[in-house]
């Protein structure tokens, strides 16, 4: 990011907002992006009665992550924006992406008896697994 | 390169403008400031008074811990003076010091610009700060808490200590630290001065950044922690509550996301300040500039996975303590890259032994032996036996105190002719390193002997045999005190009654450094072109040439 | 490069030496600041995975009792209305004030309902007795974990709240000035910014609405 006079940088690098060729813009990329997220938000509805089980979650939680990329990267522009403001949004999910893994990493390998009262299971069993010795047929 | 005249005049001392201290007298022009100085200025006299606060309540529980048995407050009086020592010196004092004060002070000068990105956005970090500190003072009056500063759950949500109005304060308090860091990393993108690319950054700068880096991205968790835990206390929702399903290992999960990495928070500012002045004081250019600015991001960066160091024993699983633990070590090596390049700028320098510098041979010491009790602590083996034992407080006060203050302190008697125009007296300065060096030692080397044989920490009782190391304890924290307070007498002294003191009394080749002591409001009166790298002393030009834009 | 003649006062700062420069400062400030929103979330976020992973049968439960409908409105509203927002800014900057001021209303209309269509929920709620922790007592669902679904129910849905009536306060602000004629195509980037965060809004609710209508 090396200056090359008091002024700033040079045109072509600017932001397009910031360039001079205002009066083209067009409205139409909103329009699709609307439409799309309306598809999408259908197609969430449907597979969400659907009750799919294990898939359930990543299939909502893969078309979350479609609706939202349209969202930052047209309506909040940020296929147009500087790479620093993209780093800056990508490195926010980056670290709750680092919150959600050890935090639920800690949860799912726990020694079962240090789960929550009423929680239905934890997956590491204080016993092992198949019968006790006493538990075995004469 | 050339002076322009205006900026010569004002090195020489003369006033072509006034300087930002006398560009308006009014208490109003202080309080609606958009000066990045005067918002520093007072950031420093807020910070430095709740440094005196926790310092109190420091001496307080020490004093009470002089006897193994009840003596001076009662258990729960004890348990509010730790608590409330821990979060005057946490969030009111160690987060935002050397960032705020200084940070907001030197780093728009250092970039060659006249003001922060966001001036208005500055001061409202400041009321934010205040607004925080009041919030605080009025719960420390009506009692403050008992939950220690981490506020642990369920007891944090169940206690009948005013909990939920310090919650709120650290809340509001978190935001502050939050607008600051923001400002800053958009100052260091948008506001550099030409000519000033990145790797030509002066290392307090790159220091700053890491470290607003991290204000940015873990405060939040932090907050939304002690909101929930907020209404916890008010609705009952149970989300870290046992008895209603909830777990209190995840409370600690999001409050050490946050708080570890606060830790660098103090820390890195406090490298930067080392990395200044370490150069201005061995007069040479530092031994890897690349290694030093790129380990700042290193540590902002590295220092967000190592949370769970923090609950080796607090019930989480062994697969997350082994993944903590391992990836706990990896912070060291950046901070050792940092010390091995301090100490290779010093070799065959030409060492000015002034205050600043003394404070620099304190903070190598305390981070190297502070550090590596942490790479011992965060060995999960050893952990379990050190764990909530004086071992942990020894280490993090080697850190905090031993580092981090020291850090505050040289950038402090540095950067003071800067701020105020005024010299603070060499010898005296000198007086206090030497009893803060040797206080901090005789409170807290005795403190890892209690903690490894096995005193736990927060303890208002003890056995009767860990009593003489209590003592040495305590009364190293008064040589400690009595060491802050000579400091405070004479810098007091020193803006009151001291003489008028140089531009450039250091011969140092920062860039803030090539305007007047103190500056004008706007900075520069024409804004510099830089053509060197930062802390160059090989060049044997005078310092504060600057060529006018 | 824009000359800075033409702007209306008050809109470079001193310390800038070019709009463009300040423009791409107030963007990047304004993303940090959404960064750190998405943060504050994330905290949320991972209570409910962590719940969620642990009484599975219990939100999925409950889950099913919400009012699926409304939420569905709801999403539809919001998504709508981040395409409102983002034609007020498409207007202000080709010059057409009066139509970026509509939008800005339309949209402000549309967060109203949103709140209005979750205070029917939340009536609902209050009404049946599906409550957080120490509050639940429903009828329909009684196994563990239930209560816990409503607290991380609440926690997220009235965080997101909040944050729908601080964006309104934005946007509200960002309407005056737009009525105030401060916005064209020579400078909107504080329009763009309230924009942006009213889009955070909207990237909230889109997680939020599978993640706990759809389980």
């Amino acid at each position: 990011m090396s200056e090359s006079g008091p002024s700033g940088r040079p045109t072509q690098a600017l932001h397009p907002d910031d360039r001079d060729d205002q009066h083209a813009h067009s409205a139409v990329p909103y329009f699709a992006v609307w439409i799309a997220l309306l598809f999408f938000t259908a197609l969430t509805y449907m597979t969400g009665k659907q009750h799919l089980g294990t898939w359930a979650l990543a299939i909502a939680l893969t078309i979350a992550c479609t609706k939202s990329a349209l969202v930052a990267l047209i309506f909040m522009h940020l296929k147009d924006s500087s790479g620093t403001t993209r780093l800056v949004f990508v490195t926010s999910l980056v670290f709750v992406a680092l919150l959600l893994f050890f935090t639920v990493s800690d949860v799912a390998t726990r020694f079962r008896p240090a789960t929550p009262a009423g929680a239905p299971f934890g997956t590491e069993r204080s016993q092992p697994e198949g019968l006790l010795e006493h538990e075995l047929p004469e | 390169m050339r002076l322009s005249e205006a900026d010569s005049h004002a090195l020489a001392g003369a006033t072509a403008a006034p300087t930002y201290l006398h560009d308006g007298t009014t208490v109003m022009s202080w309080l609606n400031t958009r000066d990045h100085k005067r918002v520093g200025v007072m950031f420093l006299v807020s910070v430095i008074f709740f440094f005196l606060i926790g310092g109190i309540f420091a001496l307080l529980l020490r004093f009470k811990l002089l006897e193994p048995g009840p003596f001076f407050v009662e258990a729960i009086g004890y348990n509010r003076l730790f608590t409330l020592h821990g979060i005057v010196m946490i969030f009111l004092f160690l987060i935002p010091s050397i960032p705020s004060a200084f940070g907001n002070f030197v780093l728009p000068l250092m970039l060659g610009t006249r003001d922060v990105a966001f001036p208005r956005l500055n001061l409202a970090s400041f009321y934010l700060y205040l607004a925080g500190a009041v919030l605080a003072i009025w719960a420390m009056v009506h009692g403050g808490t008992d939950t220690g500063w981490t506020f642990y759950t369920p007891y944090s949500s169940t206690t009948a200590t005013e909990v939920f109005p310090v919650l709120i304060a650290v809340f509001i308090l978190g935001f502050s630290s939050i607008l600051t860091g923001l400002n800053f990393i958009v100052t260091v993108h948008t506001l550099r001065a030409p000519g000033l690319n990145w790797m030509r950054l002066p290392l307090f700068v790159w220091g700053i950044y890491g470290t607003s880096v991290i204000q940015v991205l873990a405060t939040p968790v932090l907050g939304i922690t002690v909101l929930v835990v907020a209404v916890e206390r008010v609705g009952g929702f149970g989300l870290f509550d046992p008895a209603r399903g909830g777990d209190p290992v995840l409370f600690q999960h999001m409050f050490w996301f946050y708080s570890h990495p606060a830790v660098y928070i103090m820390i890195l500012p406090a490298m930067g300040v080392i990395s200044e002045t370490v150069c201005a004081f061995s007069r040479k250019n530092p031994f890897g500039y690349k290694a030093i600015a790129m380990s700042s991001l290193g540590i902002a960066f590295v220092g967000f996975f190592t949370w769970g160091h923090h609950m080796f024993v607090a019930g989480q699983s062994t697969f997350n303590a082994g993944a903590f633990g391992i990836l706990s070590m990896f912070v060291g090596v950046f901070t050792a890259i940092k010390v091995f390049n301090w100490v290779g700028t010093m070799y065959r320098g030409a060492i000015s032994f002034k205050t600043p510098f003394a404070y620099i041979c304190g903070f190598l010491y305390f981070l190297v032996f502070g550090g590596m009790t942490g790479v011992a602590l965060a060995t999960t083996s050893l952990d379990i036996h050190w764990h909530d034992t004086y071992f942990v407080v020894a280490h993090f006060h080697f850190i905090m105190v031993g580092a981090s203050v020291m850090g505050f302190l040289a950038a402090l008697h540095y950067w003071f002719p800067k701020m105020f125009g005024k010299m603070y007296p060499e010898g005296w300065g000198l007086v206090a390193a030497s009893l803060i060096i040797l206080g901090f030692n005789a409170t807290f080397i005795p403190q890892f002997l209690l903690g490894n044989f096995g005193m736990p920490r927060r303890y208002y009782q003890y056995p009767e045999h860990f009593q003489a190391l209590h003592v040495a304890s305590t009364a190293g924290a008064t040589l400690l005190g009595f060491g802050f307070l000579i400091i405070f007498i004479y810098l007091v002294i020193a803006l009151k009654w001291g003489g008028r003191s140089e531009s450039n009394p250091w011969r140092s080749k920062g860039f803030e450094w090539l305007t007047a002591s103190p500056p004008p409001t706007h900075n520069f009166d024409e804004i510099p072109t830089i053509t060197q790298m930062p802390h160059d002393y090989r060049t044997h030009e005078p310092s504060g040439v600057i060529r006018g834009s | 490069m824009h000359s800075n003649a033409g702007l209306p006062p008050g809109i470079l700062g001193h310390h800038f030496s070019s709009l463009a420069r300040q423009n791409e400062a107030m963007r990047l400030g304004m993303w940090l600041f959404l960064a750190t929103e998405v943060l504050l979330f994330a905290g949320l976020f991972t209570g409910y995975t962590v719940y969620r992973f642990q009484f599975p049968e219990a939100f999925a439960e409950c889950s099913r009792h919400l009012e699926l409908t409304l939420g569905t409105v709801n999403t539809l509203v919001l998504i709508t209305s981040s395409l409102t927002v983002a034609l007020a800014i498409h207007y202000a900057r080709t010059d057409q004030p009066r139509a970026a001021a509509i939008c800005l209303v339309i949209t402000l209309l549309f967060a109203l309902s949103f709140l209005g269509i979750k205070a029917v929920e939340y009536a609902e709620h209050f009404h049946e007795r599906s409550l957080p922790g120490k509050y639940y007592a429903y009828e329909a669902v009684k196994i563990p974990g239930a209560a816990m679904f409503f607290s991380v129910y609440f926690l997220m849905t009235g965080l997101h709240g909040l944050h729908v009536i601080a964006g309104m306060s934005v946007l509200s602000w960002i309407l005056r000035r737009t009525l105030q004629g401060r916005y064209s195509s020579q400078y909107y980037t504080g329009l763009e910014l309230g924009g942006l965060y009213w889009h955070l809004v909207d990237l909230i609710w889109i997680f939020l609405y599978p993640l706990l209508y759809l389980i």
